[in-house]
């Protein structure tokens, strides 16, 4: 019986689906993809790049961490992302956790779309559901155990200085230094065309994220003066002020 | 008309809903968890001394229950948060020495390492701002996670607790009564051990009876002491809590074994080099050894430290830099005897002794 009574729900459902037109109210979803790029290149793990310290650098691991997203629309209303569920880790050598799919987001027509940078560290941890991200933070290894705290973005790899032939190791780890500094950031993007969002369309974007600005954003970032930034905070907020900077939608 | 497909899929739905409930499917499926219905579990009570502060600790985002205080005791006293089995919470943290540890000088962990840090004690931790000795948490319901995966602590991995909770008898039974559903996730875990500890609330000693104008009355040494303590002690240990909540060097010399740089650890900066939290002088009387690493044995050692055994360094805090160039307090001998006397006073036996906390 129940079993009949589901067939029928769906069978309806589908059939309000196949009706759709402009006026489709139904929640849909979107696709975020996210490409790790050098520029307009694309990244590739253990290849070399140049910076403009004229330093080349290898990028072996790079993992982020995004959340809190929000989707604007034209009238500048707003559609936010259950927070315990906007957590995730992109992690460059895992396809799978570059697609974030968000799924019953309320219909409409959105121009923005806004998102974080690491945790945001402000916020209780219970009202901003990331205890339950917890367990995933720390597979990707995105977790400082010491601290309780998260690293935004671990980026690691070998460079060889300018005029140098030896390559050294650098570490870039990057998240919030207890409630002192607060290096969660808000990047809020310009959707080039708007998105339209309701059960019949597929939609899907593009978040490419420049990872050469990290070396070469606002703030230079120079690995010959120093290579291992973790908990660093001189380099560390310019690093996030950067990465702020280095994403963008197509 | 695609309105009216609307309403006739949800009365559908509603049917099929019902359908649950006529008995004669049930049974169907194994491998769910029977809830016992109807288990009562009633809020607690969180009882604020007329004398404290304000909590620190969102309560309305985590009010305790009877139910999730008792998980969290559950999850405190048990080994399966470690990598071994054994280490628990409560092996580092002893409730008649108010929740510290002090057969050893620094915590031990799993198959005996040695921690670099003594365990602190756990005491009106709803009222604290950071924690740690560094504040290296700053919030408790994440504080946590560094015990558990601490290498020389329980060096277990917080997914991993989660599996062996999962896989237990008693864990998902216990978890949906304290939380209502079914499911045995971290949120709920550090939820539980939370509430646990914010209702250890330290504050019926005599010193508090005292603050609150309760009938009892300091003997001279005690109120000599206090009144010592007002002025060379309390601009750290401030308040009915001993602490300003700061981050400050009191001139330990630098241990060469754990070279601890202390609260520079978390923020970077130089400027917090071997700064430590100032910590509660709550139930000091137990909780020795004292300092960070333990170094001191006894009060009087530690008041010995205060007036002979400061280092300088660019850290030190100027409280202790003296006017003729020379650092530490100046404290009489008998000064000492009245100050430790003061301490004693704030010793709250009905904390240390309330069966709501212990283990058996
Ligand atoms: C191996 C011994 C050990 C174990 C096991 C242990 N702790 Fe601790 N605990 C410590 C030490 C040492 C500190 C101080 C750490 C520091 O400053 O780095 C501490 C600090 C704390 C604090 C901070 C108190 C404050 O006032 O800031 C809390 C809360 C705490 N522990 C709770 C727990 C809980 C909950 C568990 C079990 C999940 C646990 N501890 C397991 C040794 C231990
Ligand atoms: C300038 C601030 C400051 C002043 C003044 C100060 N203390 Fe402290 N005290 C601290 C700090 C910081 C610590 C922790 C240091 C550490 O462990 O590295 C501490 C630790 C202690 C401890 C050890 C506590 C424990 O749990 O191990 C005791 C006892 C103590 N102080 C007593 C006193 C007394 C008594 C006085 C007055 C004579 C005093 N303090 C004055 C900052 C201060």
């Amino acid at each position: 019986m129940k079993k009949i009574c589901l067939l029928i729900l769906s069978t309806c459902i589908l059939l309000s689906c196949d009706s759709d037109d402009n006026t489709n109210r139904e929640p849909g979803s979107l696709e975020l993809r996210f490409e790790n790029k050098i520029g307009s290149e694309n990244l590739i793990l253990g290849t070399p790049f140049t910076n403009s310290s004229n330093e080349q650098y290898v990028v072996n691991e790079l993992k982020y961490i995004i959340s809190n997203i929000t989707l604007t629309r034209k009238d500048g209303s707003q559609f936010i992302y259950p927070v315990a569920d906007s957590y995730a880790v992109v992690n460059e050598e895992e396809s799978s956790s570059k697609m974030i799919t968000l799924t019953n987001i309320d219909a409409g027509t959105y121009d923005r779309i806004t998102f974080g940078f690491g945790v945001d560290p402000t916020k209780y941890p219970i009202e901003s559901g990331t205890l339950n991200f917890v367990p995933t933070a720390e597979e990707a290894g995105m977790l400082w155990s010491w601290s309780a705290g998260y690293k935004f973005i671990k980026m690691e790899g070998t460079y060889t200085p300018e005029n140098g032939t030896e390559s050294n190791d650098f570490v870039i780890h990057v998240g919030s230094h207890g409630a002192n500094l607060d290096n969660y950031k808000e990047i809020e993007l310009a959707i080039g065309e708007d998105i339209k969002i309701n059960s019949a369309t597929a939609s899907s974007k593009i978040i490419s994220f420049d990872v050469s600005q990290v070396f070469n954003g606002a703030n230079t970032i120079r690995l010959e003066d120093k290579a291992d930034i973790q908990v660093d905070p001189i380099n560390a907020p310019k690093i996030a002020q950067n990465i702020q900077a280095a994403f963008s939608i197509n | 008309m695609k309105k009216y497909i609307y309403i006739i899929s949800i009365f559908v739905f509603i049917i099929g809903c019902s359908s649950d409930n006529d008995g004669g499917e049930s049974a169907v499926d194994d491998d769910y968890t029977e809830i016992p219905e109807e288990v009562s579990n009633n809020l607690l009570n969180l009882q604020i001394p007329s004398n404290f502060p304000a909590p620190t600790y969102d309560i309305s985002q985590n009010p305790p229950t009877e139910k999730g205080f008792e998980l969290g005791k559950k999850l405190f006293y048990d080994g399966k948060l470690s990598s071994t089995g054994v280490i628990s919470c409560g092996f580092c943290h002893i409730q008649e020495f108010s929740f510290t540890h002090h057969t050893h000088i620094t915590s031990h962990g799993v198959n005996g390492r040695i921690g670099t840090r003594n365990a602190q004690p756990l005491q009106n931790l709803a009222f604290a701002q950071d924690f740690n000795w560094d504040g290296a948490a700053s919030f408790l319901d994440a504080q946590p996670i560094i015990p558990i995966t601490a290498e020389d602590e329980m060096n277990e991995s917080i997914s991993n607790v989660l599996r062996k909770l999962q896989e237990d008898e008693n864990y998902p039974i216990l978890f949906a009564q304290a939380f209502g559903t079914e499911g045995v996730t971290s949120e709920r875990m550090f939820k539980a051990l939370s509430q646990f500890m914010i209702m250890m609330v330290a504050g019926n000693s005599k010193f508090d009876k005292w603050q609150r104008g309760e009938s009892v009355t300091f003997t001279t040494d005690e109120e000599a002491g206090r009144s010592i303590f007002e002025a060379k002690c309390s601009s750290c240990h401030a308040g009915t809590l001993q602490t300003d909540h700061s981050f400050r060097n009191n001139g330990l010399p630098i241990d060469p074994e754990f070279n601890d740089i202390g609260r520079e650890r978390v923020t970077g900066s130089p400027e917090d080099n071997r700064k430590f939290k100032v910590p509660s002088l709550r139930n000091i009387d137990t909780t020795f050894p004292y300092m960070h690493d333990g170094r001191f044995r006894t009060l009087r050692d530690v008041l010995d430290f205060y007036t002979n055994g400061m280092v300088n360094s660019p850290t030190l805090d100027a409280q202790f830099r003296n006017a003729d160039g020379t650092i530490g307090l100046e404290i009489s001998n008998t000064e000492k005897e009245q100050l430790i006397a003061f301490l004693k006073t704030l010793t709250d036996n009905d904390f240390l002794l309330d069966q709501r906390f212990s283990e058996f």
